[in-house]
């Protein structure tokens, strides 16, 4: 009996002496929040985001020989070395989810910020939240314009959005005719008809007929479709120079399968998202090629820019995968929040945002060909963020604009499918 | 209709007054947020009760009333102002009537091929909000934050209002049908359940009863799509018209006890917060172990119970009565 009662009373002098240790070291931790589809039919890109986001807080909490914010010193030097902790929790792509796991981390995790949500839909009500319980939301990852239209005050994104994107395709054609002569009168508009599709065929429309091409065709189609026959043979009837093409990853595997078999050959097809999923490659092989594509981050971006080839080392050896468009996006936001943090000096909500809307981070400090990361006083978007232009050649993806950037030269028109193998 | 004896009167108090007083014991918001999405989904699992479990239409299309409710009032805001109350009320009636107008032509289909052109209805509605221009399309409709207010509809700064008139619209839901349960018309319903032609012999006009009941479990049904649009702020027809929604709901009231008044809600108060704390607690280390053990315990309850949790409890109040 009283040997028992030894045992217990060291077990609870011990059990005090680790709570009082952990609660003194926690007082060195941020906890940010982050929402991802972590489970779910698209869990596999949430994961992605994760790793991206994982390996961006190990640069930030350790010392790393790297040109990037904060990477140099542990943790945040002006909070005494306070270290990032990221409390993840999943949405499972459902816009609710997003909103209450985002009030739940506010609360009950005591998160002083967040980041995430990859879909633009979650990002939507999970900044609603954090709007309404006023804690800064930096997101790098959802690409609806809608995003920064709303005025929100305590929501950024890093990434360009659609409408960036849809711009950049047009700005594209035009240095296509500036600089290397190859000129185009007509686009064709292909997009699936969700939110996303929806919204960049409605700025591709915009900007193309700014631009002065003339829109020759204009199909919108259901994602999930099995046949799309009918929709390449509107394509080829309204003989575009360039097929613009919005889609997911099986839409796009179905179409360049479809363009080959009824020989659809515009001079140039410029295509978002679906292509660049890791998926879509094996699928199609060498009929991928020639395709241009939209894109944040390729890994050839390293040949001008040897911060990638470094980053993208400490991913390999953490993952023992290639850095993805994905996870390459969601790795920016843990550095624009801690830079502000540690500016700020304090988690302070008021103070964070004053020091988002100062922030200047150099174009060398990221690992996209951006000119930085300055951010709008009116819409919190990122002002400096470009999309790149990648073209698959010899079933890889390389850098062809801007043509600064560029890795190799645009192989400009598309070759006819007959002789391909 | 017969009385209630003091028995059930006094569980009913106290039942009611613990709900009343459960978000100022407990106040942590996610907690909250698990009981109001219990209470709506209760409240739907009601409105999908009285068609499906009294009237014996088993219907997998009820999120697309859930969606008209959520569309109406949130394109009435957006639009032309109108005050969500005002919207509520507007959903309702445009949920019914389109409940009527698909109801009409299907009231000669039973059991599974009722089901099946459930299914279709849900999915065009659907895939037409989808592709329609005027309501934003795929891009669906964000509600602007207004100052909070009752009038609004609208709360920022705390969950409590949000919990009270959840409650209180399940509460009326639960009033309908009960009322609905113990009337005439309830006698109709159950004896369109059991045969039609029966029904008819007996003087039962069934084209009409059964469009009664769509009608109800309709407007009911756009009432708590209202709600989600006002609580959550932002809808598309990817989070309010899935069919997804429409399979839980039967799931839900299935599980709870189909036919009795508050088997629907004893379903939602065991489903929502499984789904709900599994995925928090173990959801984020994204290994889907989570999904697992919500299947595993619907099988389970499915086996061990299979007319639904609410048996269990009456059989337990007859036994010792008994």
């Amino acid at each position: 009996m009283g040997k028992n009662l030894w045992w217990r009373m060291g077990l609870c002098l011990f059990l005090l002496f680790t709570f009082s240790f952990s609660a003194q070291a926690q007082q060195k931790i941020i906890k940010i929040g982050a929402v991802y589809p972590l489970t779910g039919n698209i869990a596999s890109t949430g994961l992605d985001c994760k790793r991206g986001v994982d390996l961006a807080v190990d640069i930030i909490n350790g010392k790393y020989d790297l040109d990037l914010p904060l990477a140099k010193s542990e943790g945040l030097p002006n909070l005494g070395g306070a270290k990032l902790q990221i409390v993840y929790a999943d949405t499972k792509g459902d816009p609710k989810n997003g909103m209450s796991e985002a009030e739940r981390l506010i609360a009950q995790e005591e998160v002083v910020a967040m980041i995430g949500a990859y879909q633009s839909s979650v990002t939507k009500t999970a900044s609603q939240a954090t709007e309404r319980l006023k804690i800064p939301y930096v997101c790098s990852d959802s690409s609806s314009p809608t995003l920064t239209e709303r005025g929100y005050k305590y929501f950024f994104r890093v990434s360009p959005h659609d409408a960036i994107f849809a711009h950049d395709q047009l700005v594209f054609l035009k240095d296509l005719e500036k600089s290397k002569g190859k000129k185009v009168q007509t686009v064709a508009l292909l997009y699936e008809n969700t939110e996303f599709g929806s919204n960049a065929g409605k700025y591709l429309k915009k900007y193309a007929e700014e631009f002065g091409y003339k829109v020759v065709a204009d199909v919108s189609y259901s994602a999930n479709a099995t046949d799309v026959t009918s929709e390449v043979g509107t394509l080829i009837k309204s003989k575009p120079d360039v097929l613009m093409h919005a889609s997911y990853i099986t839409d796009a595997i179905l179409f360049t399968k479809t363009f080959k078999e009824m020989g659809f050959a515009p001079k140039g097809i410029l295509t978002m998202a679906g292509y660049i999923e890791p998926g879509y490659l094996p699928a199609v092989k060498a009929d991928g090629n020639n395709i241009i594509i939209r894109s944040t981050f390729a890994l050839d971006l390293a040949k001008k820019k040897p911060l990638v080839a470094k980053v993208n080392e400490l991913f390999k050896k953490k993952y023992g995968i290639d850095m993805s468009e994905n996870a390459a996006r969601s790795f920016m936001a843990p550095f624009v929040l801690a830079d502000a943090i540690n500016r700020a000096k304090t988690t302070e909500s008021e103070a964070v945002i004053k020091a988002l809307l100062e922030t200047d981070i150099a174009g060398k400090q990221v690992i996209y060909p951006w000119k930085g990361i300055k951010f709008d006083p009116q819409s919190h978007q990122n002002v400096y963020a470009q999309g790149t232009l990648v073209q698959i050649q010899n079933q890889d993806y390389v850098t062809i604009w801007p043509f600064a950037s560029a890795a190799k030269d645009v192989v400009w028109p598309f070759p006819s499918w007959k002789g391909r193998k | 209709m017969k009385k209630f004896t003091t028995k059930q009167i006094s569980v009913t108090g106290i039942t009611l007054l613990v709900l009343l007083l459960f978000p100022l014991v407990i106040t942590q918001t996610y907690i909250i947020h698990v009981m109001i999405l219990v209470f709506m989904f209760g409240m739907l699992g009601v409105a999908w009760n009285i068609m499906g479990g009294y009237a014996g239409m088993f219907s997998f299309g009820q999120a697309a009333f859930f969606g008209i409710g959520a569309y109406t009032s949130s394109f009435l805001v957006v639009t032309f102002h109108v005050n969500p109350w005002i919207g509520l009320i507007a959903g309702g009636v445009v949920a019914a009537v389109m409940a009527a107008a698909i109801g009409y032509p299907c009231s000669n289909l039973r059991g599974h091929y009722f089901a099946i052109a459930t299914i279709a209805f849900g999915e065009i509605v659907r895939i037409f909000f989808n592709n329609w221009k005027l309501v934003n399309a795929a891009e669906g409709i964000t509600l602007p934050m207004v100052n909070e207010s009752f009038t609004n509809f609208m709360f920022h700064s705390s969950k409590l209002p949000y919990y009270y008139i959840i409650l209180s619209f399940l509460l009326i839901a639960l009033v309908i049908c009960y009322f609905v349960a113990h009337s005439k018309m309830g006698y109709y319903f159950r004896a369109i359940k059991e045969s039609h032609d029966v029904a008819r012999a007996l003087g039962v006009n069934v084209v009409w009863y059964r469009l009664i009941a769509i009608m109800i479990s309709a407007f009911l049904s756009a009432m708590a799509g209202t709600f989600y649009a006002q609580y959550i702020l932002y809808i598309d027809p990817e989070s309010v018209m899935l069919l997804a929604i429409s399979i839980q709901l039967v799931l839900i009231s299935m599980l709870g006890g189909a036919g009795t008044v508050m088997g629907p809600v004893i379903g939602a108060a065991i489903l929502i917060p499984i789904a709900e704390f599994t995925r928090i607690w173990l959801g984020h280390k994204g290994t889907g172990v989570d999904m697992l053990i919500y299947g595993f315990l619907i099988t389970l309850i499915s086996v061990y119970q299979p007319q639904g949790i609410w048996g269990l409890f009456a059989n337990i109040g007859k036994k010792k009565n008994g």
